[in-house]
């Protein structure tokens, strides 16, 4: 039911632009380079000067040069947008011919959440598939942050081709309470970068079983859940075992647990040629056992001539639609919007963008368009407050074994009762 | 009365922490002088999560120890586990220089070999346990020493765990001014303590229930074949009684502990268990069926993946003493007919053997690791060099020489 362009279909070498925007952005992106053979053009947009001129991003730009002066815009998406807008001319020359876009923002800020959809919504114009992966605020930063960053999510949404969505929060699970700042970032920095190198690798690769386009995307077409991901790679003895092992320890997997409530799931396997049917057989037996049997699961399988290159196992999936009834009406909308935007519509979206994050007040936030309601400040509540009990072994590390949380009684998990 | 080399054996367990005091005579004898025990807090699956109170109990422990054996505890054998303990079998060679005849020279070389062992990052090896030679391929060699040869050939099991976690088990028996003379894995100690070489010749497995995790450890042909730790222990049964009967944690263990059975059969389906009312908990009536259940349903799935784990290894079946159980968990009624119907093998309970003393403490399974220490630390000893007299005399004559 999704489409996706022709042209992605005809060209042989998709040419993949990551951009990065904002300091959370460039952060990100900066640590995607930095990483040997990454295939990847690079972008640099932000408001401040100073930080654009660190990055090493082969292109940049600075923008809103007028509205700023190059000193960012002190948290206020408003003067993210305009400035946006100023260089807007600019931002298109510079994306034009690439046909998969990243946009790596971290939203709550000004530049970020401000710039993020316009952005998105150009790079749709320019006719790339748009792959944003973006940030939320931690909850301490404060409720106006949270607010910004999703009104700025469900902007986005509306001409990303897929979203993947990281809670801060969620991610300091990753992190020992006394890790340095400095550390905390840096993992989950980390863990951006993986996602994208994977969803990279999925897209550009092609293999005994390649992943349409069209699975990924339905698989992460929708932005107000936050996305399950987990990635991991092994080499040596029992290394598919122990990939995927890595992988379900992701705290956006919840530790694996996560993976019982997923509606849809992309699996993807790439390993050097030595990769066998066998560890892909294996990897696959563990994965379902968690599965409810109303899953779907899409499954690819690449091959590297690489020898050296380790096996990898990348996870990616949404939480299952039976639970959240309020997903799928959402869709038409959605891709109305979107097929409209291509056309030229963006003043009738664009008010809605600017005023959204200014009205603090939540009763004018529910009052706007119908469809916020169910997405209330943040996404928090939809992921923990499952089932799954573990009791007195909630705060510590689980027991994983054969792909099971072996920390939840085992008669709840043969259904022995209820 | 005049003591000999006495041992120090500390386990910092998830439900308890265990210290023996015991006296190691020359004639291999091992004699238990008093056994400190202190509630053990901060623990989880074996390892350390609240430094203070843990420390703490170790203390308690430890004092408690020293009153009963009537010795002063300057260092301990330390028993440490957890999840990331893992291990591996290795085969090494060394090419027989000169005459090729085998001499120490190149058995020295072959075990020196630890460091060529590629291993995760953090991880650093606990045991490097040979399990037998080869020379010039020919199995089965026990002592290859005089054998002529020109290649020979080791397969040693290395047991290896995370640095970090383990340095932070030590720190908490350091902390309190008591020095650590050595780590021992778990499984390995509990082994020294059930195991003779008999049992250990004709193949078995033990496997140690403790409260937090579950230890095991394969001996075939007289040599460790496997070993590995399951972070599954008493704690998760009490959990799963908690959580599917719907009473507090503590009730939940003392329901374990006083009417716990594993039994599936002869249940009639009927039978209730009344708790008694507390503070706080206004008194329940459980179904016996239900109780039985969850216990059956976790031990069943933790014999799985241990069965899982060693078949890969050896054939179960081919192990001629079977399955040993102990640690607290194995005081469960019922515990070994599950074994049974899993491992489809005899399944023994371990009694502490050879060891002598005054209390009948080494017979409690919740010790055998404790003990285990303490014999290791006694093997060790036996192992090491005898200075001989003479060589004592030369050696105090050559100091005084310095002196003057």
């Amino acid at each position: 039911m999704i489409t996706y362009p022709r042209y992605l279909a005809r060209q042989s070498e998709p040419q993949s632009l990551l951009i990065g925007l904002g300091n959370a952005g460039i952060n990100i992106m900066d640590r995607l380079i930095s990483q040997a053979g990454f295939p990847m053009e690079s972008l640099a947009i932000n408001t401040d000067q100073q930080s654009i001129s660190n990055t090493l991003a082969s292109k940049k730009i600075s923008m809103g040069q007028m509205t700023t002066h190059g000193l960012g815009t002190g948290g206020d998406p408003e003067i993210g947008l305009d400035a946006a807008k100023e260089s807007a001319g600019e931002i298109q020359r510079a994306i034009a011919g690439a046909n998969i876009i990243f946009i790596c923002a971290g939203l709550g800020g000004g530049t970020g959440s401000g710039a993020a959809p316009l952005l998105a919504e150009m790079a749709k114009q320019n006719g790339s598939l748009v792959i944003a992966v973006v940030t939320s605020p931690f909850s301490f930063e404060g409720r106006r942050r949270s607010q910004q960053a999703a009104a700025s999510l469900r902007d986005i949404t509306r001409f990303a081709d897929a979203i993947l969505h990281f809670e801060n929060d969620r991610m300091s699970e990753l992190i020992e309470p006394h890790a340095e700042v400095r550390e905390t970032f840096a993992i989950c920095d980390n863990l951006l970068f993986r996602s994208i190198s994977s969803l990279n690798r999925i897209v550009t690769s092609t293999g005994p079983i390649p992943v349409s386009l069209p699975d990924m995307l339905t698989v992460l077409r929708h932005s107000d859940d936050s996305c399950l991901f987990g990635c991991g790679e092994a080499n040596g003895e029992n290394r598919g075992h122990h990939a995927l092992e890595s992988a379900l320890r992701s705290p956006l997997l919840d530790r694996g647990r996560l993976l019982h409530d997923a509606g849809r799931l992309l699996v993807h396997i790439s390993g050097p040629p030595s990769l066998s049917m066998e560890e892909v057989s294996e990897i696959m037996r563990e994965i379902s056992n968690n599965l409810s049997p109303s899953a779907m699961l899409n499954l690819g399988v690449s091959a590297t001539h690489d020898h050296s290159s380790p096996l990898t196992v990348a996870i990616i999936g949404r939480c299952g639609t039976a639970k959240r009834t309020s997903v799928p009406p959402k869709v038409t909308p959605d891709l109305a919007l979107l097929s409209q935007s291509q056309q030229t519509v963006p003043p009738a979206s664009k008010p809605e963008q600017t005023e959204a994050p200014f009205f603090e007040i939540p009763v004018a936030h529910t009052a706007h368009p119908p469809e916020k309601a169910p997405a209330p400040k943040v996404q928090q509540p939809l992921l923990p407050l499952d089932p799954v009990t573990r009791g007195r072994f909630d705060k510590i590390e689980p027991t994983i074994v054969e792909g099971q949380d072996l920390d939840v009684p085992t008669f709840l998990r043969m259904k022995l009762k209820k | 009365m005049a003591r000999e080399k006495i041992h120090v054996g500390l386990e910092i367990g998830t439900t308890k922490v265990c210290a023996v005091v015991a006296e190691c005579r020359r004639d291999g004898e091992v004699r238990l002088l008093g056994v400190g025990e202190s509630p053990s807090r901060g623990v989880r699956k074996g390892e350390i999560v609240d430094f203070q109170n843990a420390s703490n109990c170790v203390h308690d422990a430890l004092s408690d120890a020293e009153e009963r054996s009537d010795h002063e505890i300057k260092s301990v054998w330390l028993a440490v586990t957890g999840s990331h303990i893992e291990s591996s079998n290795h085969r090494r060679s060394v090419t027989i220089e000169g005459g090729g005849e085998i001499t120490e020279k190149e058995i020295e070389d072959i075990a020196s070999k630890d460091k060529e062992v590629s291993l995760p990052k953090d991880n650093d090896i606990l045991h490097s346990i040979l399990q037998q030679y080869y020379v010039d391929g020919r199995e089965g060699v026990i002592d290859p020493i005089g054998i002529g040869g020109s290649k020979l050939e080791a397969d040693y099991h290395i047991i290896h765990g995370v640095v970090n976690r383990i340095q932070s088990t030590i720190r908490c028996v350091r902390k309190i001014g008591i020095d650590v003379e050595d780590v021992v894995v778990n499984s390995v100690a509990s082994a020294h303590t059930i195991l003779d070489d008999q049992k250990k010749a004709s193949g078995v497995v033990v496997i140690d229930i403790g409260g937090g995790v579950t230890d095991y450890i394969v001996y075939e042909n007289g040599a460790v074949r496997q070993s590995g730790v399951i972070a599954i222990g008493g704690d998760h049964i009490t959990n799963d009684l908690c959580i599917g009967l719907r009473i507090p944690i503590t009730r939940a263990e003392k329901l374990k502990i006083e009417e716990g059975s594993a039994f599936l059969e002869n249940l009639s389906g009927t039978e209730k268990i009344t708790l008694k009312n507390d503070t706080g908990f206004s008194g329940k009536e459980i179904d016996r069926s239900m109780l039985n259940l969850i216990i059956h349903s976790r031990l069943h799935e933790l014999f799985g993946i241990l069965r899982n784990r060693i078949q890969e290894v050896v054939p179960i079946h081919l192990l001629g003493s079977g399955i040993i159980l102990t640690g607290g968990c194995s005081l469960i009624k019922g515990v070994r007919e599950v074994a049974e119907s899993v491992f489809e093998v005899p399944v023994h309970f371990a009694h502490a053997q050879s060891i002598t003393g005054p209390t009948s403490a080494f017979d409690n399974p919740q010790l055998s690791t404790c003990i285990g220490l303490v014999k290791y630390a006694h093997a060790v000893d036996a192992d090491a060099p005898q200075e001989s007299f003479l060589n004592r005399f030369i050696s105090s004559i050559t100091r005084k020489l310095h002196l003057i």
